[in-house]
């Protein structure tokens, strides 16, 4: 039907500011990096890049720093997935019961998400100073030893999990929340009335009745795990002995401080297809789970 | 009926879609303008009398005031009708977002005729050719400190002059030393420095009697602090990152000399003396009894903690050299190679480093001076502390290395201090010390 070409058109023209925008600040510099990724562009010189073939990926592979920066990313996306989501679980199920004080709570759990992640890390490296910070005061009155925190290489990516968990799961809860208040009251009345104890319904209600919520919040998790970047750049520059050395931050400070732009854009290349090929085998195996509610 | 029904829905649509179709067209052109007037606004006067310049600091700074000063002034004394433009672009506390503005213009090649730089980066932007020798425009040059000419110079020629200098002090809580039983007598000064042996027996005392450290060494500060900060122990102990000609780390930054630095640094952790964590503000409130902290901390001691009774060290000496180091540099002018008038520029530039300007910008911003003649202006003028750092920047001043690849020797350098902090893990300093001057050497190659 005629009205129904137009209605294509004009549906291409509604995204098209959309596709402009993902044109010029993801497609277009992604092509350009890939492009870069083979020669020894110098943020300094960009009049004079040279062709270098492969060079930047075989250095990629050789540099160890490189190496690291992927096992401590790999580190920290195995331990936040399970603390941040079981965290927002915890908290939604907090908060979704009629409580008093529950908007106040609802706002305390939220609020680290409102917070910018630059004011969120420096002020934990107050609260995680070993010598006169908070943490290590509370842990005295429980008489446990002061702890090293950020300045040990053991710690360091532990903690910073930790606070990451801590600022990121707030907005999970409220996804979370929005998925509980979903759940038909009906299904509980009836469980009850067959005599399911209030854990036989957590386990039979509540959390299939979840599963779509959880895969997309697994999924949002799991991409910006892969991100991590701000909070070590403030709280300890990757150190101690790039213990918290993350892939997008080594990417970052290749490319702009040490100004190897060629080479930084070859790491990016390739961590980019380490994030899609792990994107991919999660999904798959989200899915793979079952489909009785999708 | 019902036709003529549709036929009017159908043009009611039509005319809805008409009005979706222009507002799309105009959300369009709004991001097309956007995007497009992001680009291009920086065009430098194609008019040879004009001069344009880019300077790092804000225009409601001191010295940002003082600059415009300066630059009014150029516009009304020099002969040849030259009008300068400055546009500040204050940088983050990194350093970052006026680099990155240098950085952006590289790329579409709307540099401006003069720009200020901070020491370190001479190399690089030299090396690059972003900046061109700008010495022959400069008069007066035997009146700059040689650590100036030496951090604006690369391969042999002048490529920026730095308009101010600045250093690095031992602060110290006099109250606290007295109390520790440190005598008035054994303060030390330029010319009678305290080795680092006669140092640690005074941090023992101070810390034995406080049961804190007896100094904060900003050690948790792993930025250019670290090698800015601590590089004159290096120095006074005779070691050096590289050799002169800075193509060799091996054999330098390992050697006896620089290893003994990086040892008396880990002696000073593992003994208890400072810490690798400090209080924030812990020598303003009088919980340590020292600070190693730059000119800059003058002024706050001297506004915000009136009540602290606190005086200035020199570095402490290796006990093998007695040779008193201290740290110097700053940022610089420079012309980049995009100047279109070569003789317009270097005007401005000299203008900018002459006495009466520099005495003016330094003033008012509190920094050590780039001139030895505007050092004598400044010694009638200020209180006793800038009087000690004058002295010590004119007497024992050390500049920084001019490498191309600053950026990345800075952070091993760094590392490398992080590294024997972590005296547990890192034992043995003269193995670290191998280890770095590898990866420094991987860094000169380049």
């Amino acid at each position: 039907m005629k009205s129904s070409g137009l209605k294509r058109q004009l549906g291409w023209l509604y995204v098209l500011p959309a596709l402009l925008i993902l044109l010029t600040f993801l497609i277009i510099p992604f092509l350009m990096s890939f492009d870069y990724s083979f020669t020894d562009y110098n943020i300094l010189t960009p009049w004079s890049k040279h062709w270098v073939g492969f060079a930047n990926y075989i250095n990629t592979f050789k540099d160890p720093v490189f190496l690291e920066s992927l096992k401590n990313i790999a580190q920290f996306v195995i331990f936040i997935m399970p603390i941040q989501v079981g965290l927002a679980l915890a908290l939604a199920l907090i908060v979704n019961k009629k409580r008093p004080w529950n908007t106040f709570f609802k706002i305390s759990f939220f609020a680290p998400q409102v917070v910018s992640l630059t004011v969120v890390s420096i002020l934990w490296l107050y609260i995680l100073n070993p010598d006169q910070g908070l943490l290590n005061g509370i842990l005295s009155v429980f008489h446990i030893k002061a702890q090293p925190f950020l300045t040990s290489p053991k710690q360091a990516m532990f903690t910073i999990i930790g606070v990451s968990a801590w600022q990121g799961a707030g907005y999970q809860m409220l996804i979370f929340l929005a998925g509980l208040q979903n759940i038909p009251h009906s299904l509980y009345e009836a469980a009850e009335l067959d005599g399911a104890n209030a854990w036989q319904r957590f386990l039979h209600i509540t959390l299939p009745s979840l599963k779509p919520t959880t895969i997309m919040i697994l999924t949002t998790t799991f991409i910006s795990a892969f991100n991590l970047m701000i909070q070590p750049m403030i709280m300890t520059q990757g150190g101690p002995q790039n213990s918290t050395m993350t892939p997008i931050y080594y990417i970052y400070r290749t490319g702009f401080t040490d100004r190897q732009l060629g080479y930084a854009s070859a790491m990016s290349v390739i961590y980019g297809i380490i994030i899609i090929i792990f994107t991919i085998i999660q999904r798959k195996i989200t899915n793979a789970g079952g489909d009785e509610n999708a | 009926m019902f036709y003529f029904f549709v036929i009017k829905m159908k043009r009611f649509k039509g005319r809805e879609i008409m009005k979706k179709w222009k507002i799309g067209v105009a959300a369009i052109a709004a991001v097309a303008a956007l995007a497009l007037g992001g680009c291009g606004n920086n065009q430098s006067g194609s008019n040879s009398k004009n001069v344009t310049m880019w300077i790092h600091v804000s225009n409601t700074d001191p010295e940002g005031k003082a600059l415009q000063k300066n630059i009014n002034d150029f516009n009304k004394e020099n002969k040849h009708g030259y009008k300068a433009k400055v546009q500040f672009i204050p940088r983050s506390g990194s350093g970052g977002g006026y680099e990155d503005k240098i950085n952006a213009a590289l790329n579409s090649g709307s540099l401006p005729d003069v720009i200020s730089l901070d020491g370190p980066n001479t190399a690089a932007y030299a090396h690059s050719k972003i900046i061109q020798p700008v010495g022959k425009y400069i008069s007066n040059k035997g009146d700059l400190l040689q650590t100036i000419k030496n951090q604006g110079t690369y391969k042999g020629k002048m490529y920026a002059v730095g308009y101010s200098e600045s250093s690095i002090g031992f602060y110290y809580n006099k109250k606290m030393f007295k109390e520790a039983g440190v005598k008035p007598s054994e303060i030390p000064t330029l010319e009678k420095p305290w080795n680092w042996n006669q140092f640690e027996a005074v941090c023992k005392k101070i810390t034995d009697h406080f049961h804190e450290p007896a100094i904060n060494m900003s050690l948790n500060d792993h930025s250019e602090m670290s090698l800015y900060s601590l590089a004159p122990l290096m120095w006074s102990a005779g070691g050096s990152i590289t050799n002169p000609a800075g193509t060799k780390a091996v054999g330098y930054f390992n050697s006896k000399q620089t290893t003994s630095a990086f040892q008396f640094i880990q002696d000073m952790v593992k003994k208890g003396y400072t810490t690798i964590s400090p209080k924030d503000k812990g020598f303003e409130t009088g919980k340590y009894a020292m600070l190693m902290s730059g000119t800059w901390e003058v002024q706050t001691l001297q506004n915000q903690y009136k009540n602290l009774d606190w005086g200035v060290l020199p570095y402490p000496v290796s006990p093998k050299t007695n040779k008193e180091v201290s740290p110097t540099g700053s940022w610089q002018y420079a012309m980049t190679s995009a100047a279109k008038n070569k003789k317009a520029a270097g005007a401005l530039i000299n203008f900018l480093v002459n006495k009466k300007c520099m005495y003016r910008s330094d003033m008012a911003n509190t920094v050590l001076p780039a001139r030895k003649s505007v050092s004598k202006m400044m010694m009638l003028k200020v209180g006793p502390a800038m009087k000690f750092f004058i002295k010590q920047n004119q007497t024992t001043g050390h500049a920084r290395p001019v490498l191309v690849n600053y950026p990345q020797v800075t952070r091993t350098f760094a590392e490398t201090v992080q590294d024997v902090t972590l005296y547990k893990k890192n034992p043995n300093v003269q193995k670290v010390m191998n280890n770095q001057a590898k990866v420094i050497q991987k860094y000169l190659k380049k």
